[in-house]
């Protein structure tokens, strides 16, 4: 049996190894390829002349590897999140942050009410439309350059904002659906709430102890000491039904306050990745594209529309206001367009507690928006400089004359 | 001349160093120890990448351009010959009759024969110093010579 697992472990590695090459060669995310394959070659692929592509099977290994990955993703999250920077640029980011938390969140409930969802699906849609991903922006970014530009300020300072956002809401979010309903709500997000808070304390004023915790000279016991810090934080928490994913992210930002920082992303990002491409690749496992039909592919059409666009209007808005150019404030739109593994993680939330269509419209819904937007984003940002030139050459014709320039 | 320092979250630090008619040099250290230099020619242009160092590189070009890894000396005045020529530093304490002077009155190149690369003031340092910088009490001179020029420095400011 032992000798069968590592076949179908290897067989997971290695299809995941060829997709994220694939991916990097076409200059698109690896986010995409990784659930895309795990749609074509998991439990749910599609029969092509009789023939299925299912040869790989969703184990428990699967299943235990991936939610390490959605733990560490949050822990990363934490770790690069500093309450002092937050602190120093709040008028700023309170502008960017709250043009794009109005805005985004506001088409998401407008969506969810429209299609006639109950209050917690309500809440899934909006948190899915409105979180960009960190992972395909910033790495697009570097990519292209733009990082060196005063634009990437306004979209890092607003994927800083979503961070904070993306934690609180998680926490009462996964609190009210793991909890169940009324009352037994209320204490769960009581406990959810208290619990936190006794995080963020000790992750204030226990940063010696934590210091001194991860000042161990050998790497091999300081990967050990953090994941396991990580993972058996995120466990208790579920133990006491708060997201574990929220408990990784404060201990992630009690890190962030030490000199460990480094350290950990040089350390553990090799971790992160690994277990993080498993995570999507399980959520390519369990998504059925199938069910992609009548409701959820409406809401799927309608979300990339109007959410595409609502990202471009509220980084505009956002640039506008930071005092960028035109040029500038434009790419903080294009460049805020991609979705991504916040998405997924409240995709996979949603199909561990569903029922209705929090098991069947949105898990598959979230899959394919984030196929989307994901591609969507990194085109958009690629084909920035001839979008330009077409609107530069579209605005200076006629007013040419006029102004001289 | 301003250097602007950012957070760049998620990525690491970002430096902008003015180098006139608008245009900046970008340098941002990644968290892993990587440096990418960009160079945007005016305000309103894309920062176009110049180079992608690792930090071991990064280091070497940046003692290249403090003057401390070829030294920026002008060997046919100096007759310093290079495999003899050895770094020193020389702290001022404040009876020192060099202090108050500025480099080139005080005649130190030509009272001893060697070269000032470097005064480290405080936190500052001040690479290749103008010849009519003047010295302070507390001022570390960085000085390349020979042995012999180096005594000879050592007593030309004890005086």
């Amino acid at each position: 049996m032992a000798s069968g697992l590592l076949l179908e472990a290897g067989l997971a590695i290695a299809v995941l190894a060829v997709a994220g090459t694939l991916a990097y060669r076409l200059g698109q995310s690896v986010i995409p390829a990784y659930i895309v394959v795990g749609l074509v070659v998991g439990p749910n692929a599609p029969t092509v002349g009789g023939v299925s592509f299912a040869v790989l099977q969703r184990h428990e290994f699967v299943d235990l590897l991936a939610e390490l990955g959605v733990v560490l993703l949050l822990f990363f999250i934490g770790v690069e999140f500093s309450i002092d920077q937050l602190l120093a640029n709040r008028d700023r980011l309170a502008v960017i942050g709250g043009i794009d938390l109005v805005v985004n969140a506001g088409v998401g409930v407008a969506i969810g009410l429209a299609f006639g969802f109950t209050p917690v699906e309500v809440a899934f849609v909006t948190g899915i439309v409105y979180i960009s991903s960190s992972a395909v922006v910033t790495k697009s970014l570097i990519d292209l350059g733009w990082v060196a530009d005063p634009e990437a300020e306004v979209v890092l300072g607003t994927l800083v904002v979503e961070d904070l956002a993306i934690a609180v809401y998680l926490a009462v979010l996964s609190a009210l659906v793991l909890g169940g309903g009324g009352g037994a709500a209320l204490s769960a997000v009581a406990i959810a709430l208290g619990f936190i808070a006794v995080l963020v304390v000790l992750a204030r004023v226990g940063t010696p102890v934590v210091q001194r915790i991860l000042s161990v000279g050998s790497d091999e016991l300081f990967v050990l000491t953090t994941l396991g810090a990580v993972a058996l934080v995120g466990g208790l928490a579920v133990q006491l039904g708060v997201s574990e994913a929220v408990a990784a992210f404060f201990v992630g930002t009690a890190v962030s306050a030490t000199d460990a920082v480094h350290r950990v992303e040089t350390l553990l990002s090799p971790a992160r990745d690994l277990f993080a491409a498993i995570f999507f690749l399980a959520i390519g496992f369990q998504t059925d594209l199938g069910s992609l039909s009548g409701t959820a592919l409406t809401l799927l059409a309608v979300a990339v529309a109007l959410t595409g666009v609502s990202k471009l209007v509220s980084g505009y808005w956002s640039g506008l206001r930071y005092g960028l150019s035109e040029r500038r404030a434009r790419r903080v739109g294009i460049a805020l367009v991609a979705r991504g593994e916040f998405s997924l993680v409240l995709a996979a939330l949603a199909l561990e507690v569903g029922t209705g269509a929090l098991a069947d419209v949105i898990p598959a819904f979230a899959v394919g928006y984030v196929l989307a937007m994901s591609v969507l984003g990194t085109v958009l940002m690629k084909a920035a400089p001839r979008l330009e030139k077409y609107l530069e050459a579209d605005s200076t014709a006629p007013e040419g004359p006029a102004d001289g320039a | 001349m301003t250097v602007y320092e950012t957070d760049v979250p998620g990525v690491g630090r970002k430096f902008e160093l003015e180098v006139g008619g608008g245009a900046r040099l970008v340098v941002l250290m990644h968290h892993d120890g990587r440096r990418e230099l960009f160079h945007r020619a005016d305000p309103d242009a894309d920062s176009q990448r110049i180079a992608d160092l690792d930090g071991e590189t990064a280091r070497q070009l940046g003692a290249i351009l403090t003057g401390a890894y070829f030294q920026p000396v002008e060997l046919d005045r100096t007759q310093v010959p290079l495999g003899e020529a050895i770094l020193e530093w020389v702290e001022l304490d404040e009876d020192s009759s060099v202090v108050g002077q500025t480099l080139s009155g005080c005649g130190v190149r030509n009272q001893t024969g060697v070269s000032v690369i470097a005064i480290q003031r405080g936190d500052e340092t001040v690479p290749n110093p103008d010849p009519d910088e003047t010295l302070a009490v507390g001022d570390i001179l960085v000085v390349l010579g020979t042995r012999a020029e180096q005594q000879a420095l050592r007593e030309f400011v004890d005086r």
